[in-house]
């Protein structure tokens, strides 16, 4: 047994959630993704994710596996280039950016060839959550660079807490979809085996969530309002993955039921403090270190 | 994003393929444009991703040949199919639009624009939902109209908002004056609901006395949200001559105003102008300058940092052909099959297909524009090289003279104006440059308006006429009047189409005078 009567799948997975919070919001103030040069991330957009998210799971469960980890792949690429291009960019200027594609790449030869390699799951686990950790990482900074509100995140976090009491809690749809997608390469759980036949897990959304709305907090509302939402969020998984570990609840969590109102209430709490920062007011106020920000807008 | 993404598409379907707008479309991308303003700051925008919003990726010479000789059928096509002029020109010709070689393209003569002032209808396409007439100002003839749908003004005012947003020329924060005349439908209509689209505010105040319309441009307004002093003006280069003309003689200056931008257009704008207007509204102030004409709406040129006039591809063909050996007026016999393309550096007259989607009502096929530009020779290396281009406008073809033989022995408006309007000629030509010109043997006879007391001068004489000279001009006789009236052959100004107002002009005071004496405005004062 680990420290504080928790197993190791505990401090794996919640290492890898707090890696991603933590190294999502440390690349928010050091890089910028090569975000789309018309438009903003709106309530639209927002509108859109949440129809692709009630679809996609019923989508990947009448797909043949292997066209379900096709399109998780093709996903994970998009989010991998929109990390690599900038840090590459920035490390290597003016030709690093073009090692990108080919890194990102060879970070999806290792995940397909991980996943299979016969007898090596903890391997097979380890490589697909750094892959997945990276992947939030840059979907969240794309999202949060593309000028998401926090009032939209907020939003969305809701609308999501909402979705998955019913997909989770009432329907047996997300463990449906889990048990589907296990095993793949890509799938969608940064996971860690435990006892034969157990193990922890969190939901790529979730951790998704958990690390882009600190970062619209930052954007809108300061330094103090996003760092008290990405402690706060790592306490919150971290409190669900111990009830889980410890065995005072069985079953599937429906992670969003606590983030979704925690973002709510920090966003409600803020405004109420004060107007929200648009993109330019906040790196007018809180500038991005020259070198980094010169990266492509 | 996602919805502005799939916008971009559906536009880019458009400007690729020629298919008809999709209005939802251009109001997301508006929209969009302005949401990213907002979000990321003033100086979003404006980079190459943006611009190719409204043009397209930069196209090899190949491709853009290709692509311009497929709308050119499309556009031919549907000009023979279903109007009356070109149904009748085709079949005189024994073309088939929809398989036309460039070596046909040739043979089509160019649309004279008598034809298209005679009878416009003929122009018109069957089924198409004509909505507007709008006309010419007539500044060479009988005003000439072309019809439009209420669709296609809602596209191209979409369209304008965007090039606007895209170029950072106009925000919401903007207040905009349209000096222009009230007559000047069309682009009067786009540009204000293009403002409307935009958010700024737009005011028409026409062509009133300047002096009422100098003091509209100082007068501060206290609106939330929008800037205090008008910061973009719309102005025909006389009228807005005529403006700084009354500003400088009032002891104005730049702190009197608050513009930004002035949107100079119709009429030939010179260095000496551009040079003179920052003199009294600041050496900031920026010039927005291209090409456009009723007849072939909204086809039109950009001018880059270069001189040169660029025009986007999939927007229209845009000829330079040779000049007729004698001068329009002279009565010649037309060449059967139009003259040929002009030389490389030689001047031409500009010959304009707009193409669908842009232009839907009316179809104009090679359009003799009769305004004249000269072709350019040799790599071009400004930011637009990859667009063809041509010279800034030289004048209309009617108003320049046949002096002597040969693409040398034209004199256009545009020398004669550039000379007038110089800076170092400011004490004695006033602006706008009053003047007008004609062939005599050897060469060509000027005569001009100067300030009073400068008629006589011989210093005056000797430096108008060297200006003249460095600009080509062979000078043979130079007449100079104080008084305009006395001009013998005066060049058609826009300025003077003056619209009456109940309103006297309204004196603005500079805001502090070098000598710390007030002084004041009287309208009129320089003109």
């Amino acid at each position: 047994m680990a420290p504080l009567g928790l197993t190791p799948a505990y401090w794996v997975v919640l290492g890898h959630a707090a890696a991603a919070v933590l190294l999502g919001h440390a690349f928010f103030r050091r890089y910028r993704v090569p975000r789309p040069p018309v438009g903003v991330f709106d309530l639209g957009d927002v509108a859109l994710l949440l129809g692709a998210v009630v679809l996609a799971p019923l989508l990947y469960l009448v797909l043949p596996r292997w066209a379900a980890a096709g399109l998780l792949g093709l996903g994970v690429l998009g989010a991998l280039l929109a990390v690599l291009e900038p840090v590459l960019g920035a490390a290597r200027a003016p030709w690093g950016a073009r090692l990108a594609w080919p890194a990102a790449l060879a970070v999806l030869a290792a995940d397909v060839a991980a996943a299979l390699r016969p007898g090596a799951p903890a391997a097979a686990l380890a490589v697909n959550n750094a892959v997945l950790v990276l992947a939030v990482v840059g979907v969240a900074n794309l999202w949060a660079q593309s000028g998401l509100k926090a009032r939209d995140a907020a939003l969305l976090a809701g609308a999501l807490a909402l979705y998955d009491v019913v997909a989770t809690a009432w329907l047996p749809l997300t463990d449906a979809l889990l048990g589907r997608l296990a095993g793949l390469p890509f799938a969608p759980l940064v996971a860690w085996p435990g006892d034969p036949g157990g193990g922890l897990g969190v939901g790529l959304g979730d951790l998704l969530l958990a690390t882009v709305c600190p970062l619209a907090l930052r954007k809108a509302f300061g330094r103090r309002a996003g760092l008290t939402a990405a402690a706060l969020a790592v306490a919150t998984i971290a409190a669900l993955l111990a009830l889980l570990d410890l065995g005072l609840v069985r079953g599937t969590i429906p992670a969003m039921v606590a983030l979704g109102p925690l973002t709510v209430a920090q966003y409600l709490l803020w405004r109420y403090r004060g107007r929200e920062r648009t993109t330019w007011e906040y790196l007018q106020a809180e500038p991005l270190a020259p070198a980094l920000a010169s990266g492509p807008r | 994003m996602l919805l502005t993404g799939l916008a971009q598409l559906r536009l880019a379907a458009s400007v690729g393929f020629g298919t008809p707008f999709a209005l939802w479309s251009l109001d997301r991308l508006v929209d969009a444009l302005l949401a990213t303003r907002r979000e990321f700051g003033a100086g979003a925008g404006g980079g190459a991703a943006e611009t190719e919003l409204l043009t397209g990726p930069a196209l090899d010479e190949a491709t853009r040949r290709d692509l311009q000789l497929r709308r050119f059928r499309q556009q031919a096509t549907r000009g023979a199919r279903e109007t009356a002029y070109y149904g009748r020109r085709f079949a005189g010709l024994g073309l088939d639009p929809g398989r036309l070689t460039y070596a046909d393209v040739a043979r089509l003569p160019p649309t004279p624009k008598a034809a298209l002032r005679d009878d416009p209808g003929a122009f018109v396409r069957r089924g198409a939902a004509a909505a507007v007439r709008t006309t010419t100002t007539g500044t060479t003839g009988r005003p000439t109209s072309v019809y439009f749908t209420a669709r296609e003004l809602e596209a191209t005012a979409a369209l304008s908002a965007i090039g606007l947003l895209v170029h950072g020329q106009l925000g919401p924060e903007d207040v905009v004056q349209v000096s222009t005349s009230a007559r000047a439908t069309l682009g009067n209509t786009c540009f204000a609901r293009a403002c409307a689209r935009i958010g700024a505010v737009w005011a028409l105040t026409g062509l009133v006395d300047p002096g009422l319309a100098l003091a509209q441009l100082a007068e501060a307004h206290r609106v939330p949200g929008k800037k205090p002093r008008p910061s973009y003006l719309v102005a025909y280069p006389s009228y807005l001559g005529d403006l700084v003309e009354l500003g400088l003689a009032a002891g104005l200056g730049p702190a009197d105003f608050g513009l930004e931008r002035i949107a100079a257009g119709g009429e030939i704008v010179t260095a000496g102008l551009k040079a003179r207007a920052r003199r009294l509204f600041g050496a900031g102030v920026a010039f927005d300058e291209g090409y456009a004409q009723t007849e072939t709406w909204p086809l039109g040129g950009v001018r880059c940092a270069a001189g040169h006039l660029h025009f986007e591809p999939s927007w229209g063909l845009v000829e330079v052909l040779a000049l007729p050996d004698a001068h329009p007026d002279a009565g010649a016999p037309a060449d059967p099959g139009g003259p040929p393309a002009a030389a490389p550096g030689a001047p031409g007259v500009l010959v304009a297909t707009p193409f669908v989607p842009y232009r839907d009502a009316s179809v104009v096929l090679r359009y003799a524009t009769e305004d004249a530009v000269r072709t350019l020779e040799g790599r071009l290396t400004c930011p637009l090289r990859h667009q063809p281009a041509t010279s800034d406008v030289l004048g209309k073809l009617r108003l320049a003279v046949r002096h002597g033989p040969g693409p040398a022995g034209w004199t256009f408006p545009r020398q004669v104006l550039e000379a007038l309007e110089a800076e170092s000629l400011a004490d004695a030509v006033p602006l706008p440059a009053r003047c007008g010109f004609w062939a005599v043997p050897g060469g060509v006879a000027v005569e001009a308006r100067v300030r009073p007391g400068y008629a006589d001068r011989a210093d005056a004489r000797r430096a108008i006429g060297a200006q003249l000279e460095a600009q080509g001009v062979p000078l043979r006789a130079l007449r100079l009047v104080e008084d305009p009236t006395r001009l013998r052959r005066p060049l058609p100004l826009r300025g003077d189409l003056r619209e009456a107002s109940f309103a006297p002009p309204v004196p603005p005071a500079p805001s502090a005078a070098a000598d710390g004496a007030p002084r004041g405005v009287a309208a009129g004062a320089g003109a």
